[in-house]
């Protein structure tokens, strides 16, 4: 049989290959999308996001890429806003083709462009703290690399425990996590042979919390869970130091803040126990980080991302194919189980290329995830207030 | 690209149903309502919870919703019933955080700030994404096109003049036996519900809503489209809508054209430019770009 082109099949066939040539084009790069918070309430975070975010980026493709082929990463501004947020992400699933989105910051534009991701079978990986997050019917389409409350909670519980609490009160500032993170505390607290004996929600904006205090040490409690802002903090521990309670005190780090300890007689607040979710800063991708930012405590954000885009990358390595559904299916198979441990993604993607199992480390942590897409531990940073500084106590 | 485009046009439409409502208040009645992010807040929390709470089809909560928001700008027009010019707009402005705030603290009925998520809408799941827009698309376009002739028509009516003459001068149209009042209630109620039927549409399109999604933004992106498009024309309001939603994503192509920039300025490069334009625009064109055309009446000698 002889093969015959007609002219008209010798048109149809040139005027195809323009079309050819442009889909062998945009297959030579693994179009990524960033959704960060570049403006907006934000804004103090997103650039430094997108800087680590790039620079990550580069260096894998002038180490030759992920499976041989470039990642063209598009940042897109969420303007802290979900309705903002959501028209980046469908600029970048409908126009760029992206097969993953990092870098979402604030719960709420997290959860809006979510739905977005999982119908196009593109990989989510947020920031976000929201415990609802995921809680919604994602398929294993989220990755979240921020300990959410469930997590958070439970490490401060085991803290009071191994410090001797047995009698522990909650006072909480209304915000959407209080109940839950009381809840968590006072279970975990229980299982260790000490008690949560009550506790209040109070509104943040009251200029006296005295009654609330009255009520709490009614209840003889051996120490106070203030799960506070700073401006509330401040006068719940003066307060409780007027009403004369000689017990101990445990709250968040972003509440005990220098102005508070500055703002407050030494006495007032020595021995105050604060504790924060803390990147692994003895991790080379953690020193990677602050090399890219030049800075020596970048903020947990820019860890994570770091760490986004080395789980993008080296998933694709793993499946061979670059594709949302791809990610999806290999990210708990190069963050977890068996394999050798690598903190640097070019050459996890070495390792990989020579059939060779990893279990990436990063800057944030271990990137151990459950099957809902949270992170299963990361480290913390526990501090004493001594003289109306923060010393460290641990990070672990 | 047209899976992208189909998604802008609907919120081109949302935002220019926004704006129809800002014009029938501002345009025509001269009351400067930027309290529009609370009504839209009002439409699309109404819509959500009548959705998921009391399990009505969006049709019966989106009457809802727009019912809702009317009622609570007839009570908005009646408190601020005094106020005037800048004053007026202040008070507006707040009433729209306040709605904002106690979506983001009444727990028990706005689930806060984690918002309310898998919002229902007719579809939704059944169609493919694309199609889904495409339908998202005809239906907020229909809204749009109802609610411009709608509103045309009433400017062009006795009513809309009236509304006018209150506009220019209130002591003038007082004068002349037009109860003002009932005037400015009756139109601050009927472009609330304007809005609220935005909202009730928004919340249904992104099955998702909370208090971020109702900040001060909203009520700038809405301001500038009205003026830029002509405040008190109808197609203007409308063209304006599309030509924010146009220059707000199209801006979005910059980073590609200067890949120099960091992600940071070409974010502050965006913004920049919307508001050079509207300098731009408001040197060169203050009435905006379809202006209101007065129907002028010649005295026969």
């Amino acid at each position: 049989m002889t093969a015959r082109i007609s002219r008209r099949t010798a048109l149809a066939g040139s005027l195809a290959l323009p079309f050819l040539a442009r889909t062998g084009e945009a297959a030579a790069s693994i179009p990524l999308g960033a959704i960060n918070p570049l403006t907006g309430a934000g804004g103090a975070y997103g650039p430094s996001m997108a800087k680590v975010a790039k620079a990550l980026v580069e260096r894998i493709n002038r180490t030759g890429g992920v499976i041989g082929r470039p990642i063209a990463l598009d940042v897109e501004d969420d303007q802290t806003n979900p309705t903002v947020g959501v028209e980046a992400a469908h600029k970048l699933i409908d126009v760029e083709k992206v097969v993953a989105i990092v870098g979402t910051w604030a719960s709420a534009v997290t959860t809006a462009v979510a739905p977005l991701c999982w119908d196009s079978h593109t990989m989510l990986f947020c920031v976000s703290g929201a415990d609802s997050i995921t809680r919604l019917p994602h398929h294993g389409y989220i990755i979240r690399t921020q300990p959410n409350t469930y997590l958070q909670s439970g490490r401060a519980a085991e803290f009071l425990l191994r410090h001797g609490c047995k009698r522990v009160f909650g006072l909480s500032a209304q915000t959407p996590f209080a109940v839950d993170s009381w809840n968590r505390l006072k279970a975990v607290l229980g299982q260790g042979g000490a008690e949560g004996v009550g506790d209040i929600i109070y509104d943040a904006k009251q200029t006296s919390f005295r009654s609330e205090i009255d009520r709490a040490l009614a209840a003889k409690p051996d120490t106070l869970f203030l799960n506070s802002y700073a401006p509330d903090l401040e006068i719940l521990l003066r307060e409780s130091y007027q009403a004369g309670f000689a017990g101990k005190r445990f709250t968040f780090a972003y509440a005990a803040t220098d102005a508070v300890l500055k703002a407050l007689p030494a006495p007032v607040t020595n021995g105050l126990w604060s504790f924060a979710p803390s990147p692994d800063v003895a991790s080379p991708a953690y020193k990677a980080v602050q090399a890219i930012l030049g800075i020596s405590d970048p903020d947990p954000y820019s860890c994570q991302i770091y760490d986004h885009v080395a789980l993008v990358a080296l998933a694709i390595g793993k499946a061979g194919v670059a594709s949302g559904v791809a990610i999806h299916d290999n990210v708990r198979r190069i963050s977890q189980g068996p394999g050798q441990h690598v903190s640097d993604p070019v050459e996890g993607l070495r390792l990989l290329a020579e059939g060779k199992k990893i279990n990436y480390d990063g800057a944030s942590g271990p990137c151990h995830f459950t099957p809902s897409g949270d992170i299963l531990s990361c480290k913390f940073l526990f501090q004493v207030a001594e003289n109306r500084h923060n010393k460290t106590l641990s990070i672990s | 690209m047209l899976d992208y485009l189909v998604s802008l046009s609907v919120f081109a439409g949302l935002y220019g149903l926004l704006a129809l409502g800002l014009n029938l208040v501002w345009g025509l009645g001269g009351m400067v309502n930027l309290g529009l992010a609370g009504l839209f807040a009002i439409g699309a929390y109404a819509s959500a919870l009548a959705e998921l709470r009391l399990h009505l089809a969006l049709p019966a909560a989106a009457i809802l919703a727009t019912l809702l928001a009317a009622g609570a700008g007839a009570l908005l027009a009646v408190v601020t019933a005094r106020l005037k010019g800048d004053y007026l707009a202040i008070v507006t402005l707040g009433f729209a955080e306040v709605i904002q705030l106690l979506a983001a603290n009444e727990i028990w009925l706005t689930n806060g700030t984690d918002g309310l998520s898998a919002i229902p809408a007719p579809g939704r799941g059944q169609l493919s994404p694309f199609h889904f827009d495409i339908a998202s698309t005809s239906a907020v376009w229909l809204a749009v096109i109802l609610v411009s002739l709608l509103l045309w028509r009433l400017s062009q009516a006795p009513y809309g003049r009236a509304l006018r003459a209150i506009r220019e001068d209130e002591t003038v149209a007082a004068v002349a036996g037009k109860r003002v009042l009932a005037f400015k209630v009756s139109a601050f109620a009927a472009g609330s519900a304007v809005m609220g039927l935005a909202g009730s549409l928004y919340a249904a399109y992104t099955g998702y809503v909370a208090p971020d999604s109702f900040d001060v933004l909203v009520t700038l992106l809405v301001v500038l489209a009205l003026t830029a498009g002509g405040l008190g024309s109808m197609a203007g309001a409308v063209l304006g809508a599309i030509l924010v939603v146009v220059l707000t994503e199209g801006t979005r192509f910059l980073g590609g054209l200067l890949p120099d920039l960091s992600a940071l300025q070409v974010a502050s490069l965006r913004q920049g430019m919307i508001g050079v334009f509207l300098l731009l625009l408001l040197r060169f064109r203050p009435e905006g770009i379809l202006p209101e055309r007065m129907r002028r009446h010649h005295l026969e000698d």
